[in-house]
């Protein structure tokens, strides 16, 4: 996002001249000189279950709004004034659309601030919390704990999950018997691995990690340097693509 | 801390209900004082043993679950009633079988006359 100097001169410009006349071609030319914002933001809020198109789309909603607010006579730089803005937009966009079942503001406020809680509460504790350390920690009831984590959850599962409609009982396990337990591990390795193999990186590291060599998920999230809550939501999307690909095996 | 205690839940075997059923899991679970990553092990088994149960868009009839308190953890218990097929043996995935080994202690399915059942032990750490 950085500009050479000329450049910052003209935009400055641009942006007194925009803030006088509001010409929409300006407006236009000013958006799309700081798009590389919108789309650096956008990609900070991946991996929650959103297409990345759409999230650029959110934030250069949130960009339009930072233009069209912007007083360049306040000294500020446009980056750091848009940043906020685009950050709130998307913020509001995971609020008010991105979560499948209604979850009250006071609860995804509370999942908001949960990763913190969790995180700082683990490194003082030297293991994963209990839900009533987290509902102390976070003044909360364990309900709403509870509720706010398995909202983390609720995130649509869209483009990626498997499309329904095959209702037959295809799954694997319609063709296993009941075989000695090294039979099944080593079935279990060579089905496993190619439905695995299918997503991204991260997440296949994340399954081997949990259910393969049986880490914790804070273990997991202090090996991958994310948390615990972080973990916990990659892994049940993960689960329920894989029972998707069970189920349409296709 | 409660010992043996039981709370007994049955819903429609529909995916929406079970969700309720894998919450009521969580909410025993922080009564017995398991950590977040112990719960969140016990949602995915839940999760696991219903999709085993009824698959993912759900079949006609119920699913009761009992979970039982134990000084050492908790044991779910869940019997699917259903009109449809209702002697089957239930049958796990080779990667369910992977999944339930990494976050329960005990877990098995089996078919009966009441319809098929699964079971399962979360021991707490101490």
């Amino acid at each position: 996002m950085a500009f050479d100097p000329s450049e910052r001169d003209e935009l400055r410009q641009k942006f007194e001249e925009f803030a006088k006349t509001h010409d929409p071609v300006l407006r236009d030319q000013l958006v799309t000189a700081h798009i590389g914002l919108a789309e650096y933001l956008a990609r900070r809020f991946t991996n929650r279950g959103e297409p990345f198109d759409d999230l650029v789309q959110v934030a250069s909603l949130g960009l339009l709004k930072a233009v069209d607010r912007f007083d360049p006579d306040r000294g500020l730089e446009f980056s750091t004034y848009a940043t906020p803005t685009i950050v709130g937009e998307l913020k509001r966009h995971f609020r008010d659309k991105g979560w499948a079942v209604r979850v009250p503001r006071r609860v995804q406020e509370l999942h908001l601030r949960l990763a913190s809680v969790v995180g700082t509460l683990s490194q003082n504790l030297g293991r994963s919390p209990t839900i009533g350390e987290i509902a102390q920690a976070a003044s909360a009831s364990e309900e709403d704990v509870l509720e706010a984590i398995e909202a983390g959850h609720a995130y649509r599962f869209t483009s990626l999950d498997a499309p329904s409609g095959n209702d037959d009982e295809g799954t694997l396990g319609a063709q296993l018997g009941e075989e000695d337990q090294a039979l099944i591990d080593s079935e279990n390795r060579a089905t496993l691995s190619p439905l695995i193999s299918r997503f991204p990186h991260r997440e296949q590291m994340i399954l081997h990690l949990r259910f393969f060599e049986g880490l914790t998920q804070s273990e997991i999230a202090a090996r991958l340097g994310i948390s615990q809550m972080h973990v916990s939501r990659l892994l049940a999307r993960s689960l329920v693509q894989l029972r998707a690909s069970a189920e349409d095996p296709a | 801390m409660t010992e043996d205690g039981e709370v007994r839940l049955e819903v429609p075997a529909s995916p929406e209900f079970l969700r309720v059923a894998r919450m009521m899991a969580a909410g025993v679970a922080s009564r017995l004082g398991f950590t977040l990553d112990e719960v969140d092990d016990l949602r995915i088994a839940i999760d696991e043993l219903c999709f085993c149960l009824v698959g993912r868009t759900g079949r006609p009839g119920t699913v009761a679950i009992r979970y039982l308190m134990r000084s050492d953890g908790l044991v779910v218990k869940g019997t699917g009633h259903f009109a449809d097929r209702a002697n089957e043996e239930p049958r796990l995935s080779p990667m369910s079988l992977q999944i339930l080994r990494a976050v329960t202690d005990e877990c098995q399915v089996e078919g009966g006359p009441d319809g098929p059942s699964f079971r399962l032990l979360k021991r707490r750490q101490a």
